[in-house]
């Protein structure tokens, strides 16, 4: 297969008329490092099932039309919708800009953009080379001490006049004993194709409690890579849970490392695909240290012509001991033109561990449909009650009460959608 | 136990470990079309099978080598193998049993295999392979009045081309991987089974493999062709000597079974994993996979596997035929600085198919052992049905065990399952073991059989035996 490659000369022009400022060393170093190492391709392990060619293509073409987002004037309603209904304090990136206006400075959180402090270094990992490369300007958010309202970060990506790329770089430091709440959430307007390349990195202090909830509500135009690196103090917690309804072409990153001991980390996932949509969830837990321990739980349902990938890979190192792993993965096929390529993974170096993984890949139990019909329900509504029931255990674990509502409807509302595509 | 005791068990040495000095009369070291040429020249092959030969090799001239497994050791000198090597009375080939050379006789004595006494005893036909050439087969006019062929692979070559050149490669094709085009190649021998139509294989067909001559890699290849309804049970067994160089072993085994017709092929794989260090040891890259090419036939693979340094090895079943079953049960023992990485693909392809995988793994000492395996739905495979089940066992801290399951499902219908799970040998269990007076080490045994119970359940009658005898002599030392 014929790997379509970056434009790397737009590229480095389009990266000279950035403003100099504290990041210029890493672009340059970026486009360096882009240059020779390139875009992972589907001969790589981990992207054996994801092609990055429409990421590439939605680049190419933004740098060839002069590498310029023109935000919509839609965006502002679709930021007051999103923010009306979720009361978080609010850090907006806009098509890779960041805009603090709705945000409340307190004094429990701290915010630096990079452009006034540092610029991390390039790390080695698949496309962070291109993040750094076109990085407008980054945000270092550290979280002090509790607070009234969740952390709210709204990606939003708008395309109207041309295609639309950008890059998203965050850290977040909580600091030791701290509670924190924080909310994701990902948009996309506009009737063009978007591209967004997202690197969200998260440290974890001491006896600190993390609750996290993700929800990515793209369009069907959009692209997006998207790479969470979450590291784990001593007796620190993680409960995580992330939501993905939209997207063509969606793939996740989520590494964990727990280099402490009594560090506990849960993280759930829901994905919900329809025609068109390409949704792949890799996770990597790397247990450095025990005793610790790691649970996920990923359902997707899948309908009309898509393909989902689930990958969870777990890593016990040598010394781990006490590390308890388990992963989990179910899925619903719906369509004959639907693809579920899964993948749980288990590295273990030793042996005071518990690991486990279950994976399984089915259709609607023919027996509670017929038990739903004999109640006088149609195929179609007895369909809708059943995979309602599967996805429902999912949305009740999000970790931030006040999210329940707002997810809750997003995934009937998707959901209703998703069983209407179907062809009875 | 005391130190003393474990410090004798640690340092058994192989007991299947000495070297047959016969004088073996093989090709140089190295590899090119003339030692092809030589190789199917001394074993008087047709065109037909030179072609392929030749055909072989220059596909694997350009391809390279696969990396993607989970194990390590230096590279491997391919001109520093020598691809031919046979007992000296290669030309005047034993007629039977009593004609065989003593020595030989001798050698199967010492791993415990007294074959005319075994194979009267246990009414098992054994074709023996020793180094490349088939040296004795039994029990052969029992068999051909059932119909069935059961021969050396070169024997079959001669006697049955047009069964040869029809099913060769039908299952791997030549350029299938790295090591099955180099099998393709240079292959020296092996066995040949064909089962005719609606034919009950009247006794279990087994084959005994050595390894013997210095710096030869072996290079068997294996058919089993099952017609219409018929039924066949094959063991494979294998020991070698001990030796301090690596040494190469690239098998390739293809079973076909067609419609209604079942196979069920049982391995006991000890070959010398190398000692306590990792110097030495077999390199074990074999390519087994099964063809369900006609409805309602089934393929099963049961293997354990406790020796080789390296193992690399995927008995597949392809599910062609609807209705068609594929099973895979096996246990991995890895043990010092042994290396595993084995599993299976079970790829369904006609309708109703299904398939069950049952894998159990074991590491002990500085071992990593990997489960990899595949299930593959494709879109036209409505009602497939899978259930996976892969459970590893860590004895001792500084070994590995990993897993890597692929799924990948295209049809709505399928329902699959997959379950793994990964723990230790517990402190509680080898209590209450210990307090009803048993010895640790027979404990640990008890608690391994009992892991490994599913599997062994599946192999024929000798070979469950064996297994476990063979299960407690490579876990000796391993818990202290």
């Amino acid at each position: 297969m014929k790997q379509q490659n970056l434009a790397i000369n737009e590229l480095r022009e389009a990266v000279l008329r950035m403003p100099a400022d504290r990041l210029s060393a890493t672009r340059t170093a970026a486009i360096a490092s882009l240059k020779q190492n390139g875009l992972p391709t589907l001969r790589h392990e981990d992207w054996k099932y994801t092609d990055l060619r429409p990421a590439i293509e939605i680049s190419n073409q933004w740098l060839a039309a002069g590498a310029n987002n023109t935000a919509s004037d839609t965006v502002a309603d679709a930021i007051a919708t999103i923010t009306s209904s979720l009361d978080a304090n609010w850090l907006l990136i806009t098509n890779g800009v960041i805009d603090t206006s709705h945000f409340d400075r307190g004094a429990s959180i701290e915010i630096a953009r990079f452009s006034d402090t540092s610029a991390p270094p390039l790390a080695d990992k698949p496309l962070a080379d291109l993040n750094a490369a076109l990085l407008n300007d980054g945000l270092k958010i550290h979280v002090h001490a509790a607070t009234e309202k969740p952390l709210g970060l709204l990606i939003i990506d708008a395309a109207d006049t041309g295609a639309s790329v950008s890059q998203v770089n965050i850290e977040i430091k909580i600091a030791a004993g701290c509670d924190a709440e924080l909310i994701e959430y990902q948009a996309s307007l506009g009737t063009q194709d978007s591209y967004c390349n997202s690197i969200i990195s998260m440290q974890v202090e001491e006896s600190a409690h993390v609750s996290y909830v993700r929800i990515q509500d793209r369009r069907i135009g959009h692209t997006q890579t998207a790479r969470q690196s979450i590291s784990m103090g001593a007796a620190s917690d993680l409960n995580m849970a992330s939501y993905d309804l939209g997207g063509g072409l969606i793939r996740n990153d989520l590494d964990i490392d727990l280099n402490a001991p009594h560090a506990n980390v849960v993280f759930n996932g829901l994905y919900l695909a329809g025609d068109g949509q390409h949704i792949d969830n890799h996770s990597r837990v790397d247990h450095r240290v025990g005793p610790a321990s790691s649970s996920q739980e990923y359902r997707g349902i899948l309908n009309g012509r898509c393909r989902c990938v689930w990958n969870g890979k777990a890593i016990v190192h040598k010394g781990a001991d006490g590390t308890d792993a388990n992963q989990s993965n179910h899925n619903l096929l719906l369509s004959d033109h639907a693809e579920i390529d899964a993948k749980p993974e288990l590295e273990i170096y030793a042996d005071e561990v518990k690991c486990s993984h279950g994976t399984t890949v089915g259709q609607l139990d023919e027996t509670s449909l017929f038990y739903l019909r004999t109640r006088g329900l149609d195929r179609r509504q007895a369909k809708q009650i059943l995979t309602h029931a599967f996805a429902a255990d999912l949305v009740g674990r999000t970790p931030i009460d006040m999210t329940r509502d707002t997810i809750t409807a997003l995934v009937g509302a998707r959901l209703a959608v998703l069983i209407q595509e179907e062809l009875l | 136990m005391s130190s003393e005791n474990i410090e004798s068990i640690v340092n058994r040495r192989y007991e299947h470990g000495f070297i047959t000095d016969i004088e073996s009369h093989g090709l140089p070291p190295g590899l090119d079309e003339s030692v092809v040429r030589a190789i199917s020249t001394l074993k008087k092959e047709p065109q037909f099978m030179l072609e392929w030969r030749l055909q072989a090799y220059r596909q694997w001239r350009e391809m390279t080598e696969p990396t993607w497994a989970h194990v390590h050791y230096p590279p491997i000198d391919f001109e520093g193998i020598s691809y031919y090597s046979a007992p000296k009375s290669d030309a005047d080939k034993p007629q039977s049993l009593d004609e065989v050379d003593p020595k030989l006789l001798e050698t199967y004595d010492k791993l415990g295999i007294p074959l005319h006494e075994r194979a009267r005893l246990a009414g098992v036909a054994v074709d023996a392979v020793f180094d490349s050439v088939s040296v004795a087969t039994t029990f052969k006019a029992k068999l051909s009045e059932a119909g069935v062929i059961f021969c050396s692979f070169s024997e079959a070559v001669r006697e049955h081309p047009e069964l040869v050149q029809k099913y060769l490669g039908s299952v791997v094709p030549r350029r299938d991987n790295f090591y099955a085009a180099l099998n393709a190649a240079v292959f020296s021998d092996g066995s040949f089974v064909y089962i005719p139509k609606g034919v009950r294989c009247p006794m279990e067909l087994s084959t005994y493999f050595r390894i013997n001559a210095a710096n030869t890699g072996q290079f068997e290849r294996t058919l089993i062709i099952a017609d219409e309804g018929s039924h066949v049970s094959y063991l494979e067994g294998c020991t070698a000597p001990m030796r301090d160089e690596n040494q190469l072993h690239a098998a390739v085994v293809e079973l076909v079974a067609l419609e209604g017709a079942e196979i069920k092929y049982s391995t006991v794989q000890n070959w010398y994993p190398g000692d306590e260090n990792g110097v030495g040891g077999i390199y074990n890259f074999v390519t087994k996979r099964g063809d369900c090419r006609g409805d309602n036939s089934k393929i099963s693979w049961t293997q354990v596997e406790t020796g080789s340094a390296i193992t690399w090895k995927y008995p597949s079943c392809l599910l062609r035929g609807n209705n068609s079953v594929g099973e895979f049960y096996s246990v991995a023992v890895a043990n010092n600085m042994q290396q595993a990485d084995t599993g299976t693909k079970m790829i369904h392809i006609g309708a109703n198919t299904s398939s069950t995988i049952v894998s159990k793994g074991i590491s002990a000492g500085h071992a990593q052992n990997a489960y990899r395996g595949l299930v593959k739905v494709m879109p036209q495979a409505h009602g497939a049905r899978n259930h996976t089940q892969c459970d590893s066992l860590l004895i001792g801290k500084n070994c590995g065990a990993h897993t890597f399951p692929y799924m990948e499902i295209k049809n709505p219908s399928a329902k699959i399952e997959h379950e793994a799970t990964t723990s230790k040998i517990s402190a509680d269990q080898l209590f209450y073991c210990r307090q009803r007076g048993i010895s640790e080490e027979d404990a640990v045994n008890m608690i391994v059989n009992g892991f490994c119970k599913e599997v062994f359940k599946e192999l024929p009658m000798e070979f469950a035996v064996e297994a476990q005898a063979l299960l407690n002599v490579s876990l000796e030392g391993a818990v202290g």
